[in-house]
């Protein structure tokens, strides 16, 4: 018997290193072949669209080779589009500059739309990672039809933000001007609230993700240089890189009063301390809000600690009568006031 | 524990005329559905009204189909639908859609709101929800030796003013006030015992104005409509099963 | 849609854009107001912190960092180990009774009738037999694991077991719920798969029920004990072999604990990609146990619903059994035939076309694989015992039994490597059957039934080699 066991372990190891070069989950070849091969004209058109409409809004001027550049195809792709585009009248060039026409506004509000509405479908309806989010959005936003997309919108009782705090446009195109300033531009001493974190691009969104910063947090910058931006919120201290913070929008409150300054996350709270709840924060979602709610989380109500668990997370939490165990991940989006005397009430 | 159990000698209760009818329950005069929190002992009420070996554990989340079983009493025959413990039927979870799908559309005779006596405040939380829908309750006070370990007492008068619905005290799992609970449940399905269930007061102006303008449409379009201002709120939160429903008619009773 | 109903629900639409996105919130508070405002009316406590105590005392000790692990991996062991004890004595009365008193009496009934002896060996050596080996196999473990572990969900004991592993499972993507699934799983697959919808998130049941077949259930537990007694306790000092045996045995079952995580990992990073969903977990006082009760509805609820669906299983495994062996192709049955054609591929594993075919054919019930085993191997090596072609045994003594196997050609690397395949292989039939029955999906049952077998396939093998290299 020509049998051996070693030349049998390699053949194996050869098989199971061509398996996995093919086929390993994104990055396998066999993914990356199949994703080129789904890019079409219509794609690249909205695509289009809609970076002329992000540019229009940040008054960028736009010529063929940024269009390039962000969407990661050839000068000739984009030049054909964008000739079939003006002929379409959704667009009209200038020399270089390359404009929208009402028309094109239009379909990029419609393209938009449905982009966030299904961020706000993932976020509220799945439990997708908030980080797959957009690009599932991607997707889906040049497939779904203007009749599904209002059943979505209705399903949604018709949002008005996406999760990430970004307004989303109505049926007949109207959008919410955001306001706010970023973050990166307040002054020490500066308070106010975040209302929009920016999920593009995505190196910066996943360090803003990994920070736990929430929309909705009031904070009060207490350093902001070139270095860095340090600012508290929720009882806790949070550094950003400028870049990073330039990512995060706040909308800037004159008046001390309105912040509470005692505010802090349901997990800081210790073993023999009590607080009251005073809020969920926003992004705390969909059906985990709900039943975070139906829990009896609801303002007002005394917590304290009950259990820490073997591992820390998750933690038994003594809440109307009886103790609910919560993850680490939930328990930062609940925010409560301790109470001043220490020891259970 | 004497005060609970003494309807077991008492003159009303007639035993003979108690029938566990296990899972016959073909011909029923009135259907009665078994309602609240996980763990709070539905199952053991369900088992000991109608003989039946419902599966039961302490711990929420057990009782993940709903049963049926029947008992027959003074020549009544009574349907009872075991409920899948819910905290809240604002949600939209399965098992909570199945509780409320079946107290709203299963138009049950009786629901019977199954509660921990020692965790009062927690479980009215699902209680006035549930009296927003219905007013044929009765809230069954259950876990009462525990509750009693714990040197918790309730008052059941006036309990049962405030929510406006009859209240029993009783400690399932060793068949305390089940004689008692049979009663009122009699008495509720036949209307001799009359309901006048708590409303929710304290809701903000904003919700109460919407709900109350929904209301007005809806009397104008579905005047035959019952619970029109919990609809209105299910519509609020666009329940698309509600919206299934006014669309076939389903909700209306004649 | 209707027009009214249009209007209706355009005219929502329109409301809740003006009552903003925290309709729930304040709703529930508002509830939860009145909730207060009704109980503060009617309720009245003395001291009441002091009773609450023996309950928080016991909480803090079983998830104390120290305590939590070691006390439930001691209550799961220990709950095995009255199973695996408590039901040698029950299974070897039922075997006496239905393999050596009733089967020879349903023989010679039947030879008073005058059926003929395929009729005869088809029903009674093939149905018949399948079926008593079930039972005896099957009912004494099941009817004491079963009732076990109903008394320790009704003590409380249950939700404490998922919130100390949720930690452990969040990090492979799975819920912490799956703790229990697990648990339920070493006394039976098909309860496991189940109780698994206790689960919220669709996404994490299906990872529960994919992954739930990891657990070693009591069906295989025997096989398990009876070859690593044969050939792992050989192997060391007699005065160890106890321990060495019992030790192989748990290792198995941690190691199938171990594949259990890998795959469930594998699975969230694979087809069943997203996030954890959220963990709320009521932990509910404790509650002293009802015996009575509990063995009485845990018999009814589980027991013999699992037991008559095997039954229902193992009666047409019998049959092919049966047939198989005594059907001929030329002078070879169609036994020996597919025996020899798996021989093959038998040896790169470190098996042989014998043990193959037996768990082919114990799809139904992993009960009978070690009878099908012996009866098979009688039959190919052409050694003196056994009962005749078709008829499962198995003997009162382990050594008869080492004797039979070595016969087959059985070495350690065979032991080990069956002991691997009996944790790693697809689901038994009835175990298949509730999956799809659960899923409603031809798609997951197939995942749920190949991804094991396929890594029985690879582990087996990769053992193989590396035990022969060396
Ligand atoms: N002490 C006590 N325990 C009870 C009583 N009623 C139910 N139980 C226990 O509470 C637990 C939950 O009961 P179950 O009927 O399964 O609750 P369900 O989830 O509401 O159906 C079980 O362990 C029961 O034995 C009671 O009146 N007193
Ligand atoms: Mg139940």
């Amino acid at each position: 018997m020509s049998y051996n066991p070693i030349i049998m372990l390699i053949l194996f190891f050869v098989f199971l290193a061509i398996f996995l070069i093919l086929f390993r989950p994104v990055k396998g070849y066999y993914w990356i072949l199949k994703n080129s091969l789904k890019q079409n004209k219509k794609i690249v058109i909205e695509d289009i669209l809609k970076q002329l409409y992000h540019c229009e809004i940040s008054d960028k001027e736009v010529g063929i080779e940024f269009l390039s550049g962000v969407l990661k195809s050839k000068d000739t792709n984009i030049l054909e589009a964008v000739k079939e585009m003006e002929a379409k009248d959704l667009i009209s060039t200038q020399g270089n500059s390359i404009k929208l026409n009402t028309s094109g506004r239009e379909y990029a509000l419609k393209i938009i739309r449905v982009h966030r509405l299904w961020e706000k479908y993932l976020a509220e309806k799945t439990g997708y990672d908030k980080k797959e989010w957009h690009d599932r959005a991607e997707l889906m936003e040049h497939k779904l039809d203007e009749k599904a997309t209002n059943i979505l919108a209705s399903e949604l009782g018709n949002p008005m933000f996406d999760p990430h705090g970004d307004p989303i446009p109505t049926q007949t195109g109207e959008i919410v001007e955001l306001g706010g300033v970023t973050l990166s531009s307040l002054k020490r001493y500066d308070i106010g609230k975040i209302i929009h974190i920016e999920d593009e691009p995505d190196v910066i969104y996943r360090q803003i993700l990994a920070e736990n910063i929430h929309i909705g947090s009031y904070i009060r910058v207490i350093e902001n240089n070139s270095k860095r931006v340090v600012f508290y919120a929720e009882g806790e201290e949070f550094i950003l890189a400028p870049i990073v913070a330039a990512n995060v929008t706040v909308l800037t409150i004159d008046n001390e009063e309105e912040i509470d300054k005692d505010l802090v996350r349901l997990s800081s709270l210790k073993e023999n301390e009590t607080g009251e709840i005073i809020s969920i924060s926003k992004e705390s979602r969909g059906e985990a809000r709900r039943r975070l709610l139906d829990l009896g989380f609801v303002k007002g109500s005394k917590v304290s600690l009950d259990l820490t668990g073997p591992m820390n997370n998750p933690r038994g939490y003594h809440i109307k009568g009886t103790t609910i165990a919560l993850r680490n991940e939930q328990a930062i989006h609940i925010l409560i006031k301790k109470s001043s005397q220490n020891g259970k009430v | 524990m004497e005060k609970y159990s003494a309807c077991d000698t008492c003159g009303h209760f007639n035993a003979q005329g108690l029938q566990k009818l296990g899972v016959k329950v073909e011909e029923v005069d009135y259907v009665i559905a078994l309602a609240g929190n996980p763990n709070t002992g539905k199952s053991t009420v369900f088992n000991s009204l109608t003989g039946l070996r419902q599966h039961t554990g302490n711990w929420p989340g057990k009782t993940v189909i709903r049963a049926e079983g029947a008992y027959a009493y003074n020549d009544k025959k009574y349907k009872l639908i075991d409920l899948p413990g819910t905290y809240s039927l604002l949600s939209t979870s399965d098992d909570e859609e199945v509780a409320r799908n079946f107290i709203l559309f299963g138009k049950p005779d009786v629901t019977v709101v199954v509660v921990d006596a020692s965790r009062l405040e927690r479980n009215l939380n699902l209680v006035l929800q549930i009296l927003e829908i219905t007013d044929k309750a009765v809230l069954c006070l259950n876990l009462m030796d525990e509750a009693e370990r714990n040197n918790i007492s309730i008052d059941q008068r006036t309990l049962s003013r405030d929510l406006g619905i009859p209240v029993v005290a009783t400690s399932a799992r060793y068949n305390r006030g089940i004689p008692e609970l049979i009663q009122t449940i009699e008495g509720v399905a036949n209307g001799s015992i009359k309901c006048k269930a708590h409303h929710v007061i304290n809701i903000p102006k904003n919700i109460k104005k919407a709900t109350n303008n929904l209301v007005v449409e809806l009397e104008k379009q579905f005047p035959k409509l019952p619970n029109k201002s919990w609809i209105a709120l299910r519509l609020l939160q666009g329940d698309e099963r509600i919206i299934k429903a006014l669309e076939s008619g389903e909700l209306i009773v004649e | 849609m209707s027009k009214k109903v249009e209007n209706i629900v355009e005219f929502a639409n329109e409301l809740r854009w003006q009552i903003g996105d925290e309709l729930h919130d304040h709703l529930t508070e508002s509830i939860y107001a009145d909730a207060a405002k009704i109980a503060s009316a009617s309720v009245s406590t003395e001291n009441s912190k002091k009773s609450f105590r023996l309950d928080a005392k016991i909480d803090k000790i079983v998830t104390s960092k120290i305590w939590g692990f070691p006390i439930m991996f001691l209550v799961l062991a220990l709950v095995l180990w009255i199973t695996i004890i408590g039901a040698n004595y029950p299974s070897s009365m039922l075997a006496t009774l239905l393999l050596d008193n009733v089967h020879p009496i349903l023989k010679s009934f039947a030879a008073s009738i005058g059926m003929p002896w395929w009729l005869d060996g088809f029903l009674i050596d093939g149905v018949y037999l399948a079926l008593a080996w079930v039972i005896a196999v099957m009912l004494p473990p099941m009817a004491i694991f079963f009732p076990l572990f109903t008394m320790l969900e009704d003590f409380g004991y249950l939700p404490r077991v998922a919130f100390n592993m949720d930690y452990l499972f969040k990090k492979t993507g799975a819920h912490g719920k799956q703790a229990l699934t697990m648990s339920m799983g070493f006394g039976c697959n098909a309860a496991g798969v189940v109780a698994t919808r206790i689960i919220d998130s669709p996404r994490e049941r299906l990872i529960a029920i994919i992954t739930n077949n990891f657990s070693l259930c009591n069906g295989r537990w025997p096989t398990q004990i009876l070859i690593a007694t044969i050939f792992i306790g050989a192997v060391v000092p007699s005065s160890l072999s106890g321990f060495a045996s019992v030790s192989a045995v748990i290792s198995i079952a941690i190691l199938g604990i171990g594949f259990m995580f890998l795959s469930s990992w594998l699975l969230t990073k694979t087809v069943l990609k997203g996030e954890v969903s959220t963990f709320n977990l009521e932990l509910p006082p404790y509650r002293p146990p009802r015996i009575w009760k509990t063995i009485y509805t845990s018999l009814i609820d589980r027991t013999l619903i699992v037991l008559w669906r095997a039954m229902v299983f193992a009666v047409p495994a019998g049959a092919i059994i049966w047939l198989i062996s005594n059907i001929y192709i030329g002078d070879e049955s169609i036994a020996a035939w597919i025996i020899n054609s798996l021989d093959g591929f038998g040896l790169i594993l470190g098996l042989n076309g014998v043990i193959l075919l037996a768990y082919i054919v114990a799809i139904p019930a992993n009960e009978i694989v070690i009878p099908t085993i012996l009866m098979l191997t009688v039959m190919v090596t052409g050694i003196s015992g056994g009962e005749g072609a078709g008829v499962m045994f198995e003997l009162d003594s382990v050594n008869e039994t080492a004797t039979i196997l070595r016969a087959g050609g059985w070495t350690l690397l065979t032991a080990v490597n069956v002991m691997l395949f009996s944790l790693l292989h697809n689901p038994c039939s009835t175990t298949i059957y509730t999956i799809y029955k659960e899923t409603k999906s031809v798609k997951w049952t197939v995942i749920a039934s190949l991804l094991p077998l396929i890594m029985g396939f690879v582990v087996t093998f990769l053992v193989a080699q590396i035990w022969r290299v060396f």
